[in-house]
């Protein structure tokens, strides 16, 4: 009899945790406060706060400590904890914080990552907190964070890259192409890439490079409807892209194993010289020439083919903030024009995303690293975020998973976006 | 053999065992000493509470042979250690329970909630970062249209068929051959087991090393003149697959190995021996005395074997780099889970119904088996 009572109760202990378990709930905007108000960041300026980035300490610690010294000088009686956090992983790691309400004061976020903050209600909405958003930032980069279907503006735009081309002339002269004059768009590329083939036996390539949903939205394909509501990236238009790219794999231009994410990339193989072409930010060829110093002296550039991709990095402001006032100023300091230009000036291939700053970085010494930066802020005024910020990480692999079938004429074309446009419409309405 | 002549109270309470009743005998265990019952301990020291208490350990255990034991020079138990006995005794019914309680405790909150509260999920719509609603049988629905769910399936299924007959037969082959002492043994065992601890990340980059475009074997295969263009060992559907079983066989060989090991110490070299000697030949002692010998391991090495089939992630992850193949042709069902339940967007939902879909499709051959086996020592 007590054993049943005993097992009677562990029972009801059980029962009781799990429904504890069941709750379901992530970190909801009613967990996290009230709705924001100008009171919240009038307060003083003072105490500690949390700033959180993605991947600066091993190269740029001394930059970011600066800026933090500098902001405490500024404001005495503040401290500023900076966590940093790897490149590998930021998504689950910013996801973890959510979930426990216990995202730093400012958290460094992409467009991507703010939308799916902003849209559980996680996020500030820093257009409610501050009026001089739009006479400190441009367009582009505040509109990065403003998200169709949401109301508002949910970071502040911190630095911006684009990416440009870089063309290996050595490979491009031994198949008998002018590297002063490498091709300007994809028709071209496709003509180029069977020309290396043909003069190399097929031992190199110029193209290794499956296309992505950024690659379609650079050629124009018209990705997500206009309210960020329906996927329709399965256009005539991205039928006949993908056709393009399906002959090419057919024909031997590209490596068999582009398929696979296995593949070791087309920049990976641009560094190792063994293909002709690949895309990269403004600072890419440092890396490079430091990776191979046989690259050096043999780079040509030319601006990327159709819309430049966008990369927008920015920080935003959580409302589980419980210094609101310093987080807002801090957010501030590290974005505005100074700071900025200060850290393009460190890094070649960023750039300042202020207003103020835009004129300062078209000049060029005639080096290649110049040349780049100057190519790639030149490309800046065209340059738009090519992903739709709705686009989960699920929803991207499947896109990549129907775009290989396609290439491997497992599917056709229009098979494959098809599919690949009704399954990410369904994880979208859900 | 003395027969108590005062019987307890807890002795009248608690029956003893059949064993101790088949006897025709009950033990006092207020009265006797410890070392009554176990005549290992006499020589050590103990407490009287822990000797009053050995002694009801002893009875409930049915008065086994250390309860017939006599007393050799041990002292009596206090009056003291009488009165915490009989406290102890009186609340008998819990007392097993408390000294499980840590291990239950952990095996509800880290165990039965989870589990319970993945079947939960599974009929709700819930994200990553927001609460769900109750959508009933939905996400089963969805899964029955979900065509890479079929995928996923076929795929577990050709992985259980293949590797099954492999791991259950060449693990024991070669435990068979590393069990002999011979010089240097030592060596190949340890050369056979270290792919089991291998991490992740270095057997991910050897075998693709080996087997991608620019690979060792389709280098090699090609500078000898055998192939004009590579192998597609990564992206072909069924060559993917095979190669990711052939690392799972390779993994497991050793771990299954070390086990057969362990089990053929325990069959009767006398057997071996008896077979020899009425002329039996290597071959027919393996089948009549080794086999019979380590069924019961065969059989939870069938297990094992069937549920990490049927779970496989970590193989086609590292040959594919999580995207389950080209067109997501190799995706096993926990790449699937992985899949939906990863990212902001993530439907814990769905991923969930994969789980319970996984749980249920898994207790199938594992449900085969036991009755297998059942009818085996029947």
């Amino acid at each position: 009899m007590r054993n049943r009572r005993l097992v009677a109760t562990l029972a009801g202990i059980t029962t009781a945790m799990t429904l504890a378990g069941c709750g379901l709930s992530g970190a909801q905007a009613d967990d996290a406060g009230s709705e924001p108000s100008s009171s919240d960041v009038t307060g003083e300026i003072t105490g500690d706060v949390t700033l959180q980035t993605w991947a600066l300490k091993a190269g740029f610690s001394d930059y970011i400590e600066g800026v933090i010294a500098a902001f405490e000088e500024k404001y005495p009686g503040t401290h500023v904890n900076w966590i940093d956090q790897p490149g590998e992983g930021y998504e689950d790691k910013l996801l973890a914080q959510a979930s426990a309400g216990e995202l730093p004061d400012v958290t460094n976020t992409t467009p991507a990552f703010g939308f799916q903050l902003a849209k559980e209600g996680l996020l500030e909405d820093l257009t409610q907190l501050d009026d001089e958003l739009d006479s400190t930032y441009v367009a582009g980069a505040l509109e990065g964070f403003q998200f169709a279907g949401i109301e508002g503006t949910y970071g502040y735009p911190w630095y911006l890259t684009t990416e440009l081309n870089y063309w290996n002339t050595d490979l491009l002269t031994q198949a008998g192409l002018d590297p002063e004059s490498p091709p300007r768009d994809f028709d071209e590329l496709l003509a180029a890439a069977r020309t290396v083939k043909s003069a190399t036996d097929g031992q190199a390539y110029l193209m290794s490079k499956k296309p992505n949903l950024g690659d379609f939205a650079s050629a124009g394909v018209k990705v997500i409807n206009d309210e960020g509501t329906e996927f329709v990236f399965n256009s005539k238009d991205a039928v006949a892209l993908l056709d393009e790219y399906r002959q090419a794999y057919a024909d031997g231009l590209l490596p068999q194993d582009v398929l696979t994410d296995k593949f070791l990339g087309h920049t990976e193989l641009f560094k190792k010289g063994a293909v002709g072409w690949t895309t990269g930010g403004g600072n890419f060829i440092a890396g490079a020439i430091a990776d191979n110093p046989s690259l050096e002296d043999k780079f040509a550039l030319s601006p990327h083919f159709g819309t430049p991709p966008l990369d927008v990095q920015g920080v935003s402001v959580p409302k589980t903030s419980k210094n609101k006032a310093t987080a807002i100023a801090l957010a501030r300091f590290l974005t505005n024009a100074e700071n900025q230009e200060a850290f393009a000036d460190l890094v070649p291939g960023i750039f300042p995303s202020t207003l103020s700053s835009q004129s300062d970085f078209a000049a060029s010494d005639g080096s290649d690293i110049a040349e780049a930066k100057a190519i790639a802020f030149a490309s800046l005024d065209d340059a738009r975020v090519l992903e739709p910020v709705q686009v989960s990480s699920a929803m991207s692999t499947i896109i990549n998973q129907e775009i290989a079938a396609a290439m491997t004429g497992q599917v056709s074309s229009r098979e494959a976006l098809d599919t690949a446009v009704e399954k990410c419409n369904q994880m979208l309405s859900e | 053999m003395r027969r108590s002549t005062r019987p307890s109270r807890s002795a009248t309470r608690c029956s003893p065992s059949r064993a101790a009743r088949g006897r025709g005998r009950v033990v006092d265990r207020d009265t006797a000493p410890s070392d009554q019952r176990d005549p290992k301990r006499t020589e050590e020291p103990m407490s009287a509470t822990a000797q009053a208490g050995g002694a009801r350990w002893s009875a409930q255990a049915g008065g086994g042979a250390e309860g017939q034991s006599e007393s050799i020079g041990a002292s009596r138990p206090t009056t003291a250690a009488f009165g915490r006995a009989r406290r102890i005794r009186t609340h008998s019914w819990f007392a097993p329970w408390l000294l499980c309680l840590p291990a239950i405790a952990f095996l509800v909150v880290f165990n039965l909630v989870p589990a319970i509260n993945v079947v939960v999920l599974a009929f709700t719509n819930a994200k990553m970062l927001s609460g769900g609603t109750f959508v009933g049988a939905d996400n089963f629905v969805r899964m029955l249209h979900d065509d890479q769910v079929g995928t996923a399936l076929v795929n577990g299924l050709v992985y259980l068929a293949v590797c099954l007959p492999f791991l259950l037969v060449l693990p024991l082959g070669l435990a068979v051959l590393v069990e002999k002492k011979i010089p240097a043994i030592g060596f190949f065992r340890t050369m056979f087991y270290t792919p089991v601890v291998a991490s992740a990340v270095v057997v991910g980059l050897i075998w693709t090393w080996l087997l991608d475009d620019r690979g060792a074997i389709n280098a090699i295969a090609k500078s000898l003149g055998l192939i004009t263009r590579s192998v597609p060992f990564l992206t072909d559907r069924w060559l993917l697959l095979l190669s990711a079983i052939s690392l799972t066989i390779w993994k497991g060989l050793g771990y299954y190995m070390v086990i057969y090991l362990s089990a053929l110490g325990s069959v009767p070299r006398e057997l071996h021996e008896a077979a020899a000697v009425d002329g039996a030949s290597a071959w027919r002692r393996f089948w009549s005395v080794t086999v019979p010998g380590v069924r019961g391991t065969m059989f939870l090495v069938g297990v094992l074997i069937t549920v990490g089939a049927l779970r496989v992630f970590s193989e086609l992850f590292i040959l594919t780099n999580g995207t389950g193949g080209v067109g997501g042709a190799n995706v096993s069902i926990v790449m699937l889970v992985q899949m939906y339940a990863s990212g902001f967007n993530g439907n814990l939902g769905y991923a969930s119904a994969l789980s319970v879909l996984l749980f249920v499709v898994t207790l199938v051959p594992l449900a085969v088996i036991a009755r297998v086996q059942r009818r085996t020592e029947q």
